[in-house]
This record gives structure tokens, sequence and C-alpha cells, in this order.
């Protein structure tokens, strides 16, 4: 199989809840260490607020959920990785991190166009017990290495397996399905198969409302947007302008 | 023979040749490597055949239904369960760490008499001492529950009272049944036939009801599929629903009467309505002074209200103004407004409401930990986590998440009649114990909830109408017994009954309330009974300053 | 000989022996298994024909790995023999209804996801290609684990220096890709990697 997964965000129906970021950070055991700010913390998946500007009755906000966008060319991580402990996988396109091999240099984190890459600033740790409830899928990684989104590369291996198990060859769809995507109440998050013209998530990234976070810098993200609004939109585009909203300056490092 | 510096050298230097030769450089370098990434301090995932569960999330009375991942007994994962009718799959941020929840840090283990630990049995004599000194009140805060009947029937032996903490979407529906006699928990909301919702601050697409149940609907009319649907925020700050509504109507806060009011003028001079009252007092200059808006404003957004017919107001509390406007509009007890879902139903005494002077309070561990009561008497808190100081005299370690089995009732806001169960699937700590549970082992002679509960599915099942919804649909009137309509209920089927006629629901007012509430702004974490947020919602919220964090509770 | 080539020569013996002969010893230690299993029992007396009986796929594909003891307790709820393994077996572990700790020969890092699935259904490839014909023995395999790295011996394999090596030992990273290698089955990271 020679898929290419990507997503297709609706920013038009993201409110901005986070369920998202909740069900990425279950899904991956990610710990719950309460010392950690937005300079330090560990996102996969983090939502962004952002507006037009304007205040009073003019303002618009809208939210922007950002996570691995997957680069498909030239990607960033994957040039500067000295471990090579990043791929982009050939079979599916995602581009796969591997925190185990990773020796925390944090070079790729610097490359990483969106910020995209968080690190284990600590070792894991959970609430006395709570180990219990962790997914049992996904390992849980040591403190100085960097992780990011896999696109629930977990679930993809699970749906493999059911499939084998049946005697199919391909997988069914409706069996890998990342968790942001399976948690977003909305269904603002599509997920499909771009290299499929059939797919729905497919159609989407080629709707004239689509739209990729710094497009001009070449770097082929999987992970489209679509907006009908078009302040939105040139947001996206802008070269300087109004960044995300956040109480505290945000500088990922 | 002397041995010299130089024979160790040399001898060292004929080792460390040796060495080279042998497995052990290569290999400690490999074990080494492999050592290092396995400090023992990393906690390990669960080992062991993973099952999947459908059950319904307890944790407020939405009852959302969930999907659990479990191994070796415990719960690793966690998603929305995609049958249910009313969530259709979606979970409010939290759920998501729900199961997590039980291992919170703030998890209560041990009986509590103020500062010091003490037992069971200590408190089960205080109570029964209590009981038998004077009236005892019973608070709950997820009504309808068999666990609830068990409360309220403790109470109806003695000569006690027993009062309920209801959501918002509840309260917000008591105007109608002071001017119907229908209680406001046999009333629901039916949006899925509405074209048209004024939403006065009620964060519809932001935790309003059980999550799933507005936002799908609200996604699929915005992609196109099915009839329109125009949401209306009427706020005063751009919160979330309205960033994502047709129209934000930026009011002033607080002055959700002054622009009901206004609206309900100019739709009934206008003649926009079949309604010919009641008309409000107040004038639409002096609306449009108080709500910050003018009066063309509020013109144009009474045409608009009804160009799109059925329209519905929705209130984010018990104000009375918005409830006549829905009057006005024809909305109280017609398709796509406010509908009554059951026949029978029981009028609920609020906690707001005058208690009497009681010996003791009990109050159950459904009941946010923000309901504070000014009381002399004694307190008798139940709850699983501890919210902060208590003004509790005792308190009691109840089960947590999913660790006693309960019945789901029809939730909140929902148009339908629902019924569910959801078991234990997680193992308790010994010391816990539920308020209903306590009752019943201080008074043997009252039925334990699990006996309500089944009397209950044979209720339905003899009753033979609706549908039970889990991975197919089955008609209740085609299963063959109640062991089949049970086993169904437990493995996560919903019972649904059938849409009843909207206009069950009769409403007469003659006079625009004057009576207006208070209405106090609620941060988006107030309704979310637990105390405490799953640990990784305070690290996610406060990672990405998506939310402000919540205001550590006191009770 | 000089006197400096002897001595030379003597620190040379020295290493050599100790890094072939001592190091292999220090390097690991042994345990015990539980109960003394004997695969060549269960599959005479038994009538256990196929590996797959106890050590089966599960429907959502996950491989069952060593049975629960649900399953010995299918035939071992009450004694059935004379052996003093199975005594233990019931008297420790099934009547109080507690798992059997065994001592898993092929355990993998967590972050490795190995798919028997994939690899028994799909690739066809017989159990005996990787386990070789220990579903006949007579006597539960010496267990032997790396005091560093915490893995079972059979995870390098016997061979302190992976030298002349038995077709089915070891089980590292590199023995995975050898195999896949030779079939031309290309996986990427991804494919293998949690």
């Amino acid at each position: 199989m020679s898929a290419r997964y990507g997503m297709v965000i609706d920013l038009d129906r993201c409110t901005g809840c986070g369920s998202c970021m909740m069900a990425c950070a279950a899904e991956n055991n990610v710990p719950p260490l309460q010392q950690a700010t937005v300079r330090t913390g560990l996102t996969p998946m983090l939502v962004r607020k952002v507006s037009n500007g304007l205040e009073g009755a003019a303002r618009r906000e809208a939210f922007i959920p950002i996570m691995c966008m997957h680069c498909e060319h030239d990607t960033p991580c994957v040039k500067v990785c000295p471990q090579q402990a990043v791929e982009v996988d050939k079979a599916t396109g995602i581009v796969m991190q591997m925190p185990q091999r990773c020796l925390g240099c944090r070079y790729c984190m610097t490359a990483c166009p969106y910020h995209a890459r968080y690190f284990n600033w600590w070792d894991p740790s959970w609430p006395a017990g709570m180990e219990k409830s962790l997914n049992p899928g996904v390992a849980v990684r040591m403190r100085g290495v960097v992780e990011k989104c896999n696109l629930c590369h977990a679930r993809l291996h699970e749906a493999k397996e059911k499939a084998a198990a049946t005697g199919k060859r391909e997988i069914d769809p409706a069996d890998y399905v990342p968790a942001c995507v399976e948690a977003c109440p909305t269904g603002a998050i599509r997920f499909g198969n771009l290299a499929d013209r059939n797919d729905p998530a497919s159609q989407d990234a080629r709707s004239p409302e689509a739209f990729r976070l710094l497009a001009r810098i070449g770097t082929e993200p999987k992970v489209y947007y679509k907006s009908k609004e078009a302040w939105v939109r040139a947001l996206a585009e802008s070269k300087s302008g109004h960044g995300p909203e956040t109480g505290s300056e945000v500088q990922h490092g | 023979m002397k041995v010299t510096r130089r024979d160790l050298l040399v001898w060292s230097a004929g080792a460390a040749a040796g060495l080279v030769v042998t497995p052990v450089p290569w290999k400690l370098l490999d074990d080494s490597s492999i050592w290092s990434q396995n400090w023992p301090w990393i906690p390990q995932p669960t080992r062991g055949p993973v099952e999947v569960k459908q059950s319904a999330c307890t944790l407020c009375p939405n009852g959302c239904g969930m999907r659990l991942k479990m191994a070796a007994g415990w719960p690793v994962g966690v998603a929305g369960g995609s049958s249910h009718p009313i969530s259709r799959g979606a979970l409010c941020p939290l759920g998501f760490g729900a199961h997590q929840l039980n291992w919170h840090p703030e998890r209560l283990r041990t009986v509590r008499r103020r500062a010091t630990t003490s037992s069971w049995s200590e408190a089960k004599a205080a109570f029964a001492k209590a009981c038998s000194e004077g009236p005892v009140v019973i608070i709950d805060g997820y009504p309808g529950r068999a666990a609830s009947s068990v409360l309220e029937s403790f109470n109806q032996k003695r000569n006690g009272s027993y009062r309920v903490v209801l959501g918002r979407e509840t309260r917000a529906l008591a105007p109608y049944e002071a001017w119907s006699g229908v209680p406001a928990s046999a009333l629901g909301y039916d949006l899925e036939n509405a074209q048209t919702i004024v939403s006065f601050g009620a964060p519809l697409l932001d935790g309003w009801g059980p999550p799933g149940r507005f936002t799908r609907l609200w996604a699929e009319r915005v992609a196109g599929a099915g009839p329109q649907l125009r949401l209306i925020q009427a706020d005063g700050s751009l919160s979330r629903t309205a960033t994502r509504a047709w129209r934000w109507v930026p009011v002033q806060a607080g002055c959700e009467t002054a622009l009901a009011a206004g609206v309900a003028r100019v739709l009934l001079e206008e003649r926009l309505v079949l309604a010919r009252g009641p008309m409000p007092p107040l004038t639409l200059v002096d609306a449009a002074s108080q709500t910050g808006l003018t009066t063309d404003a509020i013109r144009d957004l009474a045409r608009t209200i009804v160009a799109h017919p059925p329209a519905v107001a929705i209130a984010n509390d018990d104000n009375p103004a918005i409830a006549a406007l829905n009057v006005v509009l024809g909305a109280a007890g017609a398709s796509g407004g406010i509908v009554r879902r059951s026949k029978p139903a029981t009028s609920y005494v609020g906690a707001d409401a005058a208690i009497p002077s009681a010996r003791a309070v009990l109050i159950d561990s459904s009941v946010p930990w923000d309901f504070a009561r000014q009381t002399d008497a004694e307190v008798f808190r139940f709850a699983a986590w501890d919210g902060g100081s208590s003004k509790a005299d005792w308190l009691l370690p109840a089960p947590g998440f999913l660790e006693e089995l309960t019945d789901v009732p029809t939730a909140p806001t929902s148009a339908i009649e629902t019924y569910a169960v959801a078991p234990s699937l997680v193992k308790a700590p010994a010391e816990v114990q539920s308020a209903a549970q306590f009752l019943s082992s201080i008074d043997p002679t009252l039925t334990t909830a699990e006996k309500i509960i089944h009397a209950r599915c044979e209720d339905l099942f003899r009753g033979r109408i609706g549908t039970l919804i889990g991975r197919d649909r089955t008609s209740v009137a085609k299963l063959d017994s109640v062991q089949k309509f049970e086993e169904q209920l437990w493995k996560g089927a919903v019972w649904v009954g059938e849409r009843s006629r909207p206009d069950g629901l009769r409403c007469e007012l003659q006079v625009w309330p004057t009576a207006a509430t208070s209405a106090r702004p609620e941060s988006w974490s107030a309704t979310w009974p637990a105390p405490v947020l799953p640990p990784l919602a305070s690290k996610l919220y406060k990672e990405s300053s998506l939310r402000e964090p919540p205001e550590r509770r006191n009770a | 000989m000089s006197r400096n080539t002897l001595i030379f020569g003597f620190g040379l013996a020295v290493a050599l022996v100790a890094g072939w002969v001592g190091f292999p010893r220090a390097l690991y230690v042994q345990r015990q298994q539980p109960l003394e299993f004997r695969h060549k029992t269960h599959a005479e007396k038994s009538g256990i024909a196929d590996c797959s009986e106890c050590h089966a796929l599960r429907e959502d594909g996950a491989f069952a790995g060593i049975p629960a003891m649900e399953k010995c307790a299918g035939c071992h709820s009450e004694r059935i023999g004379e052996s003093k393994a199975e005594a233990t077996l019931v008297d420790n572990f099934i009547k109080p209804g507690h798992e059997t700790p065994w001592l898993v020969y092929a355990r993998q890092p967590a972050n490795v996801w190995f798919s028997h699935a994939i690899h028994v259904k799909r690739a066809g490839l017989a159990c005996t290609e990787c386990h070789s014909t220990y579903g006949e023995s007579d006597q539960v395999r010496v267990y032997q684990v790396n005091r560093i790295s915490g893995y079972s011996r059979d995870i390098w394999g016997h061979s302190i220096s992976r030298l002349r090596r038995a077709p089915h030992e070891g089980m590292k990273m590199s023995d995975c890709e050898d195999c896949h290698r030779r079939h031309n089955v290309e996986v990427g990271c991804l494919g293998c990697h949690e």
C-alpha cells in the first residue's frame, strides 16, 4: 500500500474546546506534569487562538489546531537530524519520529517551521497508580528526547494487525482513525489518504477554501486547513501580522 | 623477581589488546545503551489482552456514551460511543481524561471527620444519631438515577427533605413549569427540528448539554446536510459559541432580559408572530439603551429570528424573560422548540429553595463541589475527590469513575426519553461507599439501587415501546425476554423512547414576567461536578493558554 | 622470549579468558521459571496438535503469547496428573487466581511492535522459523537474563560473539532486518516501532 496520509482541518468548525488535545495526550501517554509552561510544554496537538486584530463588534476569532504537518518535501527535521531518528515513511507518508533513537540535540525543533516538536524536559511520571491507565500500544518516552505527532501510528499498527488476522490485504479505513479525529465533536478534523483522489479528505484538500500554513516555504505539508473566512486565509499567508493570542509570549525553543 | 611498574603497564597493554578481541567492550556498549534507555523509574503501561467495552460516562448528568479500552481490568483508553443517539460519539474534553481520574492525587480514600481520619462505622453512628434527633436534608446533584430513588425514599419515611441541584440547562426550563404545570424534568429542547436558534449567552457549542448533541447537529447543518440552521448568539463577549455562530449579537453582559423584551415587543408590534401577547412593558428605546444595540438592530434581529422558522430561544439560566420570548415565538410546546418528552415526571425542589432548619445535611457525591450552603447542621459530604477546604463535618469517600453500577436517566435538554446503564467496570478501592449504599446500610428496608435498576428495566421491557440502540437497533417489542433487554443495556446499548407530541406542553402566560435572575457568569468548568480536573486537562490548558485554569473550589 | 613479551602475553591470555569465558558467565544470571512446563507432555498426552491451540491470535489480531491462566484452567482447574509442576500450577496459581509469572524469552522493548498476525497469517511463517522446535521440547528451557540490559539471553543469542549461531538464534533488530532483507520486505521505521 502506498498512501499519503494527511488531514484537512475545517477552521469554521473548530470551537477551540481542546478535546483533540486531550485525546492526543491520553493516546500518546503524555505525562500530566504540571510544572511545564507554554515554552516547555509537551503538546503534540496544540490548539491556538487567532484573531483578526480588531476589537469590539468587529472582532473575529478562530482556533487553529497545530500538529506535525508531515512535510512531504525537503522535510526540515529529517534533513537536520544527526541520528536519523526521523524519516518520511515510504508506505504511508507519515513522518515517523523515533524518540528512542533521539539524542536530544533539539536541532529538529529549531528546524521545524511549525514549532510542532516538543522536548521531554523531565522524566515522565504519573500520580501513584495512574500508570495503570496508560495506553499499552504506545511506548513511554524518557527525558531528553524529542517527540511529536506521529498520526497515531499505534492505531495504524492495530489496523494492520486486524487486517492481517482477518485475511485482508489492505486496512479498513474505519480502523485507522487518529485520536484527535475521533475526538473532535464537530468533526472539524478530517483524516484520509491524500493520494487517493476518491478519499473525502483528499477532495477537501483540493477544494478552493483549503490552504496550508507557510505554503510558500515549499515543505509540502500534508495537513491542510479550510475556511470560508478570508481573514483566516490571509492570516495563514501573512508574512507578519497578528500572531497567536496567548497569555504570554510564545517562542518555542 | 620484582614486579615493577613497567611490568604492570605491559601487562595492562596485553590485557587491553586482548580485551579488544573479546566481546567485552562491544557487548558492554550495546548493553549499556539499552540499560540507559530502561530506567526502572519510567512507568510502563499495563500488559494484557485489550478488551473494548461500551458504557456511559457518569461524571455529569449528560451521560455521554463512552467506549473504553480495558487491559487487565483497568481503563487504558477512552473514546466517545459512536452509537449513542444523543451524544453521537462525542465527549467533552474532560471526558478524555476521565479514565485517569480515579488516581487523581486528591482522590478521597478514607473517611474524614474535620481534620482527622475516622471510619465508616463512626460516620454511620453519627448519621443515625442525627436522624433520630431531627430532620435531615438530602441533596442530590444527579436526580433521576436509581440511587436518587434510594436517597429520596430514605427521607420519605422520616421528616426530612430531598433537594436537587439542577444544571443550568434544566434550570432554564423552570419558567415553563410555572406556566404549564409540567415539571421541568419532563421538558426538553427539540433542537433537531429548529431552524433558527437564538442563544442568550448559553454556550451551545462549548459545554451545553451532552457536547455531541448540538455540536454534531450544528456541524452537519453548517456543512449543508439537512435543513438550514442559523445559530444567533447574543453574548456579552466573543465566547467560543459566538465565534462560530452564524451571527454574534454583542449585547452588554447581563442585559438578556432587556434584549428578550425588545425582541418580543418588535415581534408583537410588527405582527411577525401568531401570538398576540404578552407585551413586555419595556419600550424599544429603553431596550436599546440597556443592551447597547440600536433600535434598528433589535428590529433587524427580531425579523431575522422569524425569517427561518421554527425559531427557539435558549437561556443560560432560569430567566423568565427568555422563556416568555419563546411563548411569543410560539416555541413553547411546538416542534423545534421546548417540548414535553415524557408522561409522568417528578417536580423537583431545587436546593436553592429555602431549606428548613435541619439537624443534618447529606450531600451526594454528584453535587458540584462549589455548591455551598450556609448551615449550622452537621454536614455529611460524599465525594470521590477533594476539591479544597471543606466546611463539611464529615468527608466520606464515594466511588469514582465507573466504580459502581449506576443507571443513566435521560440527559438534560434531550427531546426524547433515554435510559442506559453504566456497569462497574473498574474495581473500587476498599474504603469507598456511595450515599445510597450508606443509607441502605442504615435502613435495610430500603430497596437497593441495583434492584431498582432491574425493576426499571423490567418496566421498560414490559412497556413494549422504544428501541434499543447499540451495535444494532432493536425494537423493544421484538425482544422476547427482559434478560435480553438487560444484556444489551449492560453492553452499552441505549433505550430510546418515542418522540412525544410536542403539544404536550401548553403554557399560559398573560403578563410579561418581571422577576429576573442575577445571571452569575459561570466559568467553563463550573458545570463539571468533579471538583478536580483530569491532570492532563490542567496541564494542557496551561501549556496552550487555551482556557483559564478553573479556580480552586472550596466547599 | 623477552620478559616484556611474556608479561604482555600473560595479560593477553588473562583478558582473552576473562572475556570469552568469564564475561558471559558473569553477564548472565539464571532465573527459574515458576514451574517446569513440558511442551512434549501436552502435545502427546492431551492431543494438542498445533501451536495455535494455546498460542492463538485474538479477534483483534493481537497475539496471546504465553496463554493466560484461563487457558490452563480449561483443563487444569483440578489436578489431572501427578507431576510436581502441575501441583504448583493448580495450588499456587489457578486456585488463588493469579497469573503465572512466566519469564518471557522473546520479550522485546516497549517501543517494538511485532505482529504475529502479519508474520504468521499474511507472510505464512511457521512458528519454528523463529522459535525453532521448542514446541516439542521435553523440558522448560533455561532462562538467562542479561544483568545490564535486563533482557533475556535469547535476544542477543546464546553465542556471545554472535558467530556460528543456530538459525533461530537472536532477536535483535539486526536479526529482523536480515530476514526482511532476505525476503525483500521493506518496512521503514514505522513498520516495527511504536
